[in-house]
């Protein structure tokens, strides 16, 4: 009776563990509004800072956020009609001052022995405001005689491959009277549906084609080995390439850039589920490609870092 | 005597005019069905709505005033239409050629006289047409009336009913 007891659990378990990989989803992708540096240079958000004797210009985002209220109504217009269709978007006045406190925070913090807060270069460069979508925003005033009309452009870029994934953008009606902000809700207004027309190309594309994403591979220079080096009678990078093409879908990819040193994959497609039905980023894709080169024969100690969704590095020679 | 044969005479006029009005309605939905329309932008509407031109073809004014609220829901899922005068045309709801014809069913019932994609759209000058939007072509007349669509919620209604898809589907 009590064998008959956990038998039935047993199977009630596998069963509610089918039904839940079932119903996994894809990764939503992360969306955020960013002015561009275009209009943070021309309206005077910018900072200079000297870069071994060169002047290098950075978007003040912090001072656009807390000067510019035409910024905020915008994002926030278009933040509610993301938000209408499904998605969240990440406020970025809000990030950059999360980013801000937690600078001032590791700053102060210390253990009772006096020891600072461990950060390597990499942890702080990915301290960074991200998102897998980032959507430029650029608009300008235009002025003929007493009327006014607002020039709007909207770019979605997909963070990590760079590309233009969806773009809206035009002039509107001109107008006597109707105040900036109002001219800029109604650019919006016109010129959302055809950029979220965009965007719906990109995630249909994305699910009949899988994810686009870059691997690299890279080495730490104390590796005494290199990606030329042969093992079984085959070369490293040719390896590592053979497993890109039989894991990828449809085997699409580019191996755009390859040396001893390091190799570059991009427009790697990826499924979005495993074997498993499980969701699948870039990490968890490349983490095949790390567990195989760590096994026998090839026991390469390596390392895999991950940006965002869609970019993975293994560096091989070390943890 | 002559008292039935004047009840008898106007039943048939009734029902000769009715006839004749049902056939009017069924060349309209015809016309819809063959795309027999044309869409203008014509301004830029309230977030979520489209103020646009229908141009609607039918031997009757009123039919065809009727008719433009089909079409241009018709021609927002189906067609999309251009720009003009600094107005952004807009992309059809589905990029699905097929759709009308995987979803026959539903659409027709959809579409029929008395259907739900009237809740969608709504005569933007109360069906005033005005001179110029009143053509004669051959026997037909072709009168552009303004309406004003919810585009927001008619995407809202088809993804709801699985008949489009939403952006966030899939994640």
């Amino acid at each position: 009776m009590k064998r008959q007891i956990i038998k039935a659990a047993l199977l009630s378990l596998m069963i509610l563990g089918a039904i839940t990989s079932g119903y996994s989803q894809a990764k939503k992708p992360t969306l955020m509004v960013v002015p561009s540096d275009v209009w943070c240079n021309t309206n005077g958000y910018m900072q200079t800072y000297d870069d071994q004797g060169t002047k290098v210009k950075i978007p003040d985002y912090k001072r656009a956020f807390q000067e510019n209220s035409d910024l905020l109504a915008v994002i926030s217009k278009i933040n509610g009609v993301m938000a209408e269709r499904g998605f969240t978007v990440k406020n970025m006045e809000s990030v950059v001052k999360t980013l801000e406190s937690e600078r001032a925070e590791d700053a102060v913090l210390t253990s009772k022995s006096g020891a600072g807060v461990s950060e390597s270069p990499m942890d702080k460069l990915k301290k960074v405001a991200k998102a897998d979508i980032i959507i430029q925003l650029t608009w300008d005033v235009l002025r003929t005689g007493p009327k006014k009309s607002v020039r709007f452009t909207l770019q979605g870029l997909d963070a990590y491959t760079d590309k233009e994934v969806a773009t809206a953008g035009g002039t509107g009606n001109p107008s006597f009277s109707a105040e900036t902000a109002v001219l800029l809700e109604e650019a919006v207004a016109d010129k959302i549906d055809n950029f979220n027309a965009g965007l719906q190309r990109h995630f249909d594309d994305m699910f009949a084609n899988g994810r686009e994403i870059i691997i690299r591979i890279k080495k730490f220079d104390s590796w005494k080995n290199d990606l030329e080096t042969e093992y079984g009678g085959k070369e490293l990078n040719v390896i590592i390439e053979d497993w890109v093409r039989a894991n990828s879908v449809k085997g699409r990819f580019s191996n755009s850039d390859a040396t001893e040193n390091m190799m570059l994959f991009e427009q790697v497609r990826i499924p979005l589920y495993d074997a498993n039905g499980n969701a699948i980023d870039a990490r968890a894709f490349t983490r095949g490609l790390q567990k195989m080169l760590a096994a026998a024969p090839y026991s390469i100690v390596n390392k895999l870092t991950a940006k965002g969704l869609g970019q993975a590095v293994i560096v091989l020679g070390e943890k | 005597m002559k008292k039935y044969t004047t009840i008898w005479m106007l039943l048939l006029i009734t029902g000769f005019s009715s006839a004749v009005n049902a056939q009017t309605n069924k060349k309209a939905n015809a016309d819809t069905e063959a795309w027999r329309y044309e869409l203008e932008v014509a301004g830029t509407g309230v977030q979520g709505t489209y103020l646009l031109k229908v141009w609607s073809y039918s031997k009757k004014p009123n039919v065809a005033i009727e008719q433009a609220k089909k079409n241009a829901v018709h021609g927002i899922i189906f067609k999309g239409f251009a720009g003009d005068q600094g107005i952004l045309g807009k992309p059809p709801l589905t990029t699905n050629s097929n759709l009308e014809q995987e979803k026959d069913e539903w659409f027709k019932e959809f579409f029929a006289d008395g259907g739900k994609y009237q809740k969608f759209v709504s005569l933007a000058s109360d069906g005033a047409v005005a001179a110029e939007d009143r053509m004669k072509v051959g026997k037909q007349y072709k009168i552009g009336v303004l309406v004003s669509v919810n585009v927001a919620l008619l995407r809202k209604d088809l993804e709801d009913a699985g008949i489009i898809k939403s952006l966030s589907a899939g994640f």
